[in-house]
């Protein structure tokens, strides 16, 4: 099975799946979310409405609504410093996720946390800390506190290309297939770790062949295609819920932007930028859509309209929003 | 019904009766299970309590200790061992960047009630990498409680409290400690509470501030020097994050003398920030130099014997300290 499983899979295969108009706007909906969301972060970035940073997900929403929609309330996502949009799939209210942008008191963790670091504990989110594959190694302790406790509920982690080189990653992968534990590993190849190529950061070609090592399935599939990506995830998913292991599924992608809001990414070319622009996973899913009469044009327009509205309020609220006082600096160290 | 245990026996005790009470309670690490752990600190727990709750672990101290922090935020609570606090360093990542922040980063929004258990310091022979204590590492991380009992009575009523504590406790264990601590230890459940240092000899002349491994020697030095007129005080910390200052400030107060004494080395040390606590609230008080006797600035401890015998405190240099300082 193992073997079989580790082959790329690079063709979509929910082609097949005949999928419910209802599943379909839902994934659309989400899609169009977190990219407006995403656009309207770096623009408050760059109009200084808040400091610090901002590590935009732009050209990977499928990877991030493919893998985290539908998940169960009591489910555990973590996160990475680029994943600040799997808060919003996961159901976290818009409001609180721009005010974590802006560290004010009303974010989750009332202005601790870098911008884009973002968890939300009543979703089981968890906020994330910039060391690379951490996120994994917790998250593989929570599946481990999962099954202990003789739970269904899984966990879905995501890390870039850069950290499967990082041995905190071997550590978590190869723990979790000892214990079979419930587990979707999501590995967003976007080809560059910061400025690194991947040609200088692994000799593999396909990023799921690791988990052979690991002995359970990797698979690779295009992670533009969110309906591709949905498949994968699902069937990983349910081998998770049904206690048979986690799965690494490598989702090849592209970040449009540069690593963060500071870096121009002059190490990258015109022509790769382009060429993945126009496998952009959100319009080209809304083409298909069109195609398929799922969505109208004026079904769009009212999707798109009634988002803008959402996050012009959250904006707003983050806005008006104070921040913490400097009394609560040392607050919540010990219990 | 009180016996006489050793370290070694009061902690599989207090591991074995906290995991019958509470089935939350896990251990992991390496070799704890089927071989019961290098120094046999955990013999028996597997055939008591099965591989579901005594996980012997991949040979990687970071997926130990992040397996821990995890399960505990799906609130069972795990107790990891780290065989040898030399091999800590895989997981630092874990207990300073995870562990130690995650209350803070998430404003309480998760914890990680974890107790890592670490076997540290020197055992006489045991080499460079067998033998260091380092628990100053960790307490330089705000979120970290950090512990080393000197007696096997505290042992297991610490090891107790800190498993029921709320945060992540790093429990460290000195391996010569295991089998010569020996004290009447309660068959029952009792807790030793996190934070309150020990007084653990009277005395009016100084204040003797020290912990683990030394507070048997220090309180034997402190004997010989009573012979011959001079009172210490000897204060076991117990709990170095967070530290018991109300303890330490009255000594010093009342003896207005201090001489600190730890095995670790000197250098920004425990006994640094010790000194720097009492020059900043009780500089009036003194009336001679904080002095220090410590284990010397070198890398770790050598293995041939002679050079073994010279790293380390014993008796005689405390002796020493203490002349010196009273004179003064």
């Amino acid at each position: 099975m193992a073997s079989k499983s580790n082959r790329a899979v690079l063709e979509p295969e929910a082609e097949k799946a005949g999928h419910s108009p209802e599943l379909l706007l839902g994934l659309y909906r989400m899609l169009l979310k977190c990219r407006l969301c995403d656009e309207k972060a770096r623009i408050l970035f760059r109009q200084g409405k808040y400091k610090g940073n901002f590590y935009s997900g732009v050209g990977q929403e499928a990877t991030e609504v493919g893998t985290a929609y539908g998940l169960r309330e009591t489910d555990w996502i973590a996160p990475s410093h680029r994943d600040w949009t799997s808060n919003i799939i996961k159901g976290a209210p818009l409001k609180f996720c721009f005010a974590q942008l802006f560290a004010k008191v009303t974010s989750p963790d009332r202005g601790r946390s870098s911008p884009a670091h973002m968890g939300y504990p009543p979703l089981h989110v968890i906020t994330p800390a910039s060391s690379i594959a951490g996120q994994l190694n917790v998250g593989t302790g929570v599946a481990l506190g999962i099954k202990k406790l003789g739970r269904d509920d899984i966990v879905v982690t995501y890390c870039g290309d850069g950290a499967t080189s990082f041995g905190g990653f071997h550590e978590a992968l190869n723990f979790a297939g000892v214990h079979k534990l419930p587990l979707l590993y999501v590995v967003q190849n976007n080809l560059w770790a910061e400025s690194v190529p991947l040609r200088l950061q692994t000799a593999l070609t396909n990023l799921s062949d690791r988990a052979k090592a690991y002995g359970f399935p990797g698979i690779s599939v295009d992670g533009n295609d969110v309906l591709a990506v949905y498949a994968s995830a699902q069937t990983a998913i349910a081998r998770a819920r049904a206690g048979e292991g986690p799965t690494l599924l490598e989702c090849k992608t592209y970040r449009w932007y540069g690593h963060s809001e500071i870096d121009p990414a002059k190490y990258r070319s015109k022509e790769e930028v382009d060429a993945w622009k126009k496998r952009d996973p959100v319009a080209t899913f809304e083409k298909k859509l069109m195609e398929q009469r799922v969505l109208t044009e004026a079904k769009k327009t009212e999707i798109a309209a009634q988002t803008t509205k959402e996050i012009n309020e959250a904006v707003e609220f983050a806005e008006q929003s104070p921040y913490p006082e400097a009394s609560e600096l040392r607050d919540h160290i010990w219990a | 019904m009180a016996r006489t245990l050793n370290m070694l026996e009061a902690i599989n005790e207090a591991l074995s009766q906290e995991m019958e009470r509470d089935d939350r309670v896990f251990i992991l690490g390496e070799d704890i299970g089927l071989s019961g752990g290098v120094f046999k600190v955990t013999d028996g727990l597997l055939d008591k309590f099965g591989e579901e709750r005594v996980l012997d672990t991949p040979l990687a101290e970071g997926i130990i200790i992040a397996a821990a922090i995890g399960s505990s935020m799906m609130g069972l609570r795990p107790v990891p061992e780290i065989q040898f606090a030399d091999f800590i360093t895989p997981a630092v990542e874990q207990l300073v960047q995870q562990a130690s922040k995650l209350r803070y980063r998430s404003a309480g929004g998760y914890s990680c009630p974890i107790t890592v258990r670490i076997c540290c310091g020197a055992g006489g022979g045991s080499g460079l990498y067998h033998s260091q204590e380092n628990a100053a590492w960790f307490v330089h991380e705000p979120g970290l409680k950090v512990v080393l009992p000197s007696t096997a009575y505290d042992a297991k009523g610490m090891l107790l409290a800190a498993i029921r504590d709320p945060d992540p406790v790093l429990f460290f264990e000195h391996k010569s400690l295991y089998r010569q601590a020996k004290s009447e230890v309660p068959e029952g459940d009792y807790t030793v509470p996190i934070g309150p240092a020990a007084i653990r000899r009277e005395g009016r002349d100084m204040t003797l501030l020290t912990y683990g491994f030394m507070t048997q020697k220090s309180l034997d030095a402190a004997e010989q020097m009573a012979q011959r007129g001079v009172e210490v005080e000897v204060v076991e910390l117990r709990t170095l994050a967070p530290l018991d200052k109300e303890a330490i400030l009255n000594s010093v107060r009342k003896t207005n003398k201090v001489l600190i004494v730890h095995e670790d080395k000197k250098t920004m040390g425990i006994g640094a920030e010790l000194s720097a606590i009492i020059s900043e609230e009780a500089f009036e008080d003194l009336d001679g130099p904080i002095t220090r006797i410590t284990g010397p600035d070198v890398p770790a401890i050598p293995f041939s014997p002679n050079l073994d015998k010279a790293w380390q405190v014993n008796t005689e240099k405390i002796v020493a300290g203490i002349e010196q300082l009273a004179a003064y």
